[in-house]
């Protein structure tokens, strides 16, 4: 069992470690937040790059199914990998479905994927490679639903916070840029776009020049995609919680027991609960909302690990 | 009392539709004229003879008539109506009647239930930041008084806001109750008005109102039919009145929200039922013992009332385990019978960790187990039974051991053979001086030589460990999860709306979609391409791109 951990799971992780990171670094540099729009050559790779990693890691997960006979959910070191599977699932599809226009999903789940896949790998968890059996709690079909559905909720809630806080830091990167513009601090091309709009620090003002306008269409596009993602991932996160709760009443009579790995999945909920209300009403909308996502992004990667210790 | 009169301008006979009003005409002369003073919208009719005789009604003491003179008084009539039929204290029932409607307003503000929500949440995480369920001394410890945490924090913190038992303190439950309540509020008073708005199809009847929607555009040369059309067979639900239009799609995505609501005052009415209304217990059972259920069963709360099925007699006939090749264990099994009062077995069934036993309300499952005897022969004779003792539990690795006493068992410095085992597999004997003597399987029924004594281990006779428990608030909370999982599903469906207005040869458009912001544009745009361009007069049409 360990020999086959060692030659074929290295192998193809080494080959989707490598895709992954090219194609990582690639998804950056195509991106228009780092404005070097020139280096398109790469773009196409970057995406081909994330296609063949994703068959790589389905077929790690399924050669592992298939040789340990059970589903391969069973520890931190396989819901990493599927975590991983998420990242790469979610930007598959949504690079199907909006082939025509240009997306930017890619410079999210590229780098998570790998930053996963590196942390799964790293020395700090190889007591975990080798596979674990199955205790008898876990021997159940609803393992599979449950643990699923929780991690693909955590991966694409992941990404929306992700996406959240990246609308964020745009934000606020332009309100820093405009002040410190005023007291003449080192000069940037982004200033030279601010020239103009030296007391505006609103998005709705950035109508006024053709550029703003472009930077506030991609503002927007990135909190619609963030919504879209968040709404996504917040069903798996219902379905899984519910299954759970099922699951453990079928197994030690009780569906919530209130232990810490419940609680804090319960929290990563009602903290997305809360990012949708306030996006509701208008009066809270805009910052207010992206605040609750990057909060929600924190909260689940202590909803991750912090219930292992 | 809704419709008081029919609104139209046409002169009508007015029937009155309130039985307040039949005994006043059936006594006075009154003639029925079409009262346009009972519509709410401001009408320019005016009331002309008839005003004497509301005058003379009047003088019968009701304060109903009071209100018929004017059209200018006429929009309050309907409510002072309903606010004098108690005749004494009028007005105090009047405030009385408004409070739950202030409270109504002050519960279903959003900003109270997203700060609701927040401490719920910050709760929680307190919750598993304090350990739960310990001493008082342990939090004296923890938090002491010398040395308060963020300046502040000490145990009396902890033990008076009880967040040593967090998820049952008043605190938290006071949360609950007030964020259950807040729920309450809001689907009634936002949610439910939604459904009344969204069922009605509301024609938009300026272009100018069109224009605001978000997503507008102008379509020269083009008929709001054609475009009706278009949307019909693109999916939507299309209505026309004269030049305008109005169309949706997916009505399911306003309600899901709605569901998401009521579903989750399912779930809390259900755990609310279980916190209150079940019993619950647990038992370690030895292979071939029996108990009574209703002996184990403890109550919860105070809604907690026992049935029939307690008497019943539960039988543990055998407990074994299984094994993986590499010694850990795989499934617990527990094999027992069930025995009704009169000794008839009902029922039997094998548990399993993860496959309980369900009769009449009560369902065992298995989540642990002990070890109980082992059997042994001593030099041919026995079988004695020597009871095992646990001596480390450490959640699943357990270790059990006994002792055979060899020769003088008076005396004060015994010595004997020593058995441990942490499983029912496999035992391992030491001898008087505490070495390794060897490992048997119970059933393999070879004999061991120790200091002279033959020692043959029979069985190794395990005992179950079983809980107890019945739950009447369970098909609620199953019922309201499958809600809950179905209604989010569902919300993520759009609800989109157009309207349209036929401005001469033009069309105006604009719609709007509560979830699918980005796409929607796209799809406008994709169904408006396929609108056909009328070129000549509208006699003959010539479609200019179809399917663009």
């Amino acid at each position: 069992m360990g020999y086959y951990d060692f030659e074929q799971a290295a192998m193809l992780k080494s080959v989707d470690t490598l895709l992954l990171g090219s194609s990582a670094r690639a998804s950056w540099f195509e991106s228009e937040w780092w404005h070097i729009d020139e280096v398109i050559g790469l773009y196409d790779s970057s995406e081909k790059g994330m296609i063949v990693t994703f068959f790589c890691i389905t077929g790690l997960l399924v050669t592992r199914w298939i040789y340990l006979g059970h589903f391969p959910l069973s520890d931190l070191y396989e819901s990493l990998i599927f975590l991983s599977w998420g990242f790469s699932l979610i930007h598959m599809v949504f690079y199907l479905k909006f082939k025509k226009r240009k997306n930017n999903l890619s410079v999210i789940t590229a780098p998570s994927a790998i930053f996963t896949q590196g942390f799964a790998t790293s020395g700090l968890l190889t007591k975990m490679h080798q596979s674990a059996i199955l205790v008898p709690a876990l021997q159940s079909q609803w393992l599979m639903m449950h643990v699923s559905m929780m991690v693909l909720g955590y991966a694409a809630l992941l990404c929306g916070s992700l996406l959240s806080v990246a609308l964020l830091v745009i934000t606020f990167r332009k309100a820093i840029k405009i002040i410190g513009e005023n007291n003449n601090f080192s000069f940037s091309f982004e200033k030279i776009q601010y020239m103009n709009e030296r007391s505006n620090v609103l998005l709705n003002t950035y109508f006024l020049s053709p550029k703003n306008y472009y930077r506030y269409q991609s503002t927007q596009q990135l909190d619609r995609w963030s919504y879209c993602i968040i709404s996504l991932g917040f069903i798996f996160l219902t379905i899984g919680i519910l299954s759970g709760a099922v699951w453990a009443n079928e197994v030690w009579g009780s569906y919530w027991n209130w232990d810490p790995k419940e609680t804090w999945a319960f929290i990563t909920w009602t903290v997305f609960a809360i990012y949708f209300h306030t996006r509701t009403n208008t009066n809270l909308e805009g910052v207010n909302s992206t605040l609750v996502a990057s909060m929600g992004f924190l909260i689940i990667w202590i909803c991750y690990f912090g219930s292992i210790y | 009392m809704e419709t008081l009169l029919n609104p139209s301008k046409t002169p009508n006979l007015f029937i009155p539709k309130t039985h307040l009003f039949k005994p006043y005409f059936l006594h006075s002369n009154f003639n029925p004229q079409p009262h346009s003073s009972f519509n709410r919208r401001p009408l320019s009719i005016t009331i002309t003879c008839k005003v004497k005789t509301s005058q003379g009604r009047k003088n019968d003491g009701k304060n109903i008539s009071k209100k018929i003179v004017l059209t200018d008084s006429a929009p309050e009539l309907s409510n002072e109506e309903i606010k004098a039929k108690p005749k004494g204290g009028g007005k105090a029932w009047g405030v009385i009647k408004k409070f739950p409607k202030r409270v109504l307003a002050i519960l279903s503000n959003l900003p109270l239930a997203i700060g609701e929500m927040f401490t719920v949440a910050g709760l929680m995480a307190l919750g598993t930041a304090i350990d739960q369920g310990e001493s008082p001394e342990y939090y004296f410890q923890k938090y002491p008084e010398e040395n308060p945490i963020f300046g502040f924090f000490t145990w009396r913190w902890v033990l008076t806001l009880g967040f040593d038992h967090m998820f049952s303190s008043p605190v938290f439950l006071g949360t609950l109750i007030l964020l259950g309540t807040s729920l309450m509020a809001c689907t009634y008073t936002t949610q439910i008005p939604l459904v009344k708005v969204a069922r009605r199809w509301s024609f938009l009847q300026s272009a100018d109102s069109i224009r605001k929607q978000e997503f507008s555009d102008t379509l020269p040369q083009a008929s709001v039919s054609d475009l009706g059309v278009i949307l019909m067979g693109a999916g939507y639900e299309v209505f026309l009145k004269g030049p305008s239009l109005y169309a949706f799609k997916g009505l399911a995505g306003r309600f899901a929200p709605i569901g998401v609501h009521l579903a989750m005052l399912l779930i809390m009415a259900g755990g609310t039922l279980s916190a209150t209304g079940s019993f619950r217990g647990s038992v370690t059972v030895p292979q071939g013992l029996n108990f009574v259920m209703g002996d184990v069963l403890g109550p919860t709360g105070f809604l907690s009332t026992p049935t029939e099925a307690f008497n019943t007699e539960v039988h543990v006939n055998k407990f074994y385990m299984d094994y993986y090749d590499s010694g850990e264990v795989s499934q617990f099994h527990t094999d027992l019978s069930l025995f009704d009062m009169n000794g008839k077995e009902v029922m039997r069934k094998t548990l399993s960790v993860n496959d309980p036993l369900r009769y009449g309300g009560i369902t065992i499952y298995q989540t642990d187990w002990s070890f109980s005897a082992l059997q042994i022969l001593k030099d041919g004779e026995g079988p004695f039974n020597l009871a095992m003792a646990p001596l480390t539990i450490n959640g699943d690795k357990k270790l059990f051991g006994t002792f055979l006493p060899v020769g003088d068992t008076d005396s004060s410095n015994v010595k004997g053979i020593s058995m441990l085992a942490r499983d029912l597999q496999s035992i391992v004997l030491y001898d008087k001086q505490g070495k390794f003597a060897g490992v048997r399987r119970p059933n393999s029924k070879l004999p061991i030589e120790i200091d002279g004594t033959k020692i043959v281990i029979v069985d190794a006779i395990g005992s179950s460990g079983l809980d107890l428990k019945t739950d009447p608030g369970v098909p609620a909370v199953y019922a309201g999860f499958g809600a809950l999982m179905l209604t989010t599903c569902i919300s993520y469906l759009s609800h989109a709306q157009i309207w349209a207005l036929q401005d001469g040869t033009t069309v105006i458009v604009g719609g709007k979609t509560n979830r699918a912001k980005a796409e929607f544009p796209d799809e406008m745009n994709r169904l408006l391409d396929q609108v056909p361009e009328i070129v000549e007069s509208s006699i003959s049409k010539k479609p200019d791109n179809i399917g663009g």
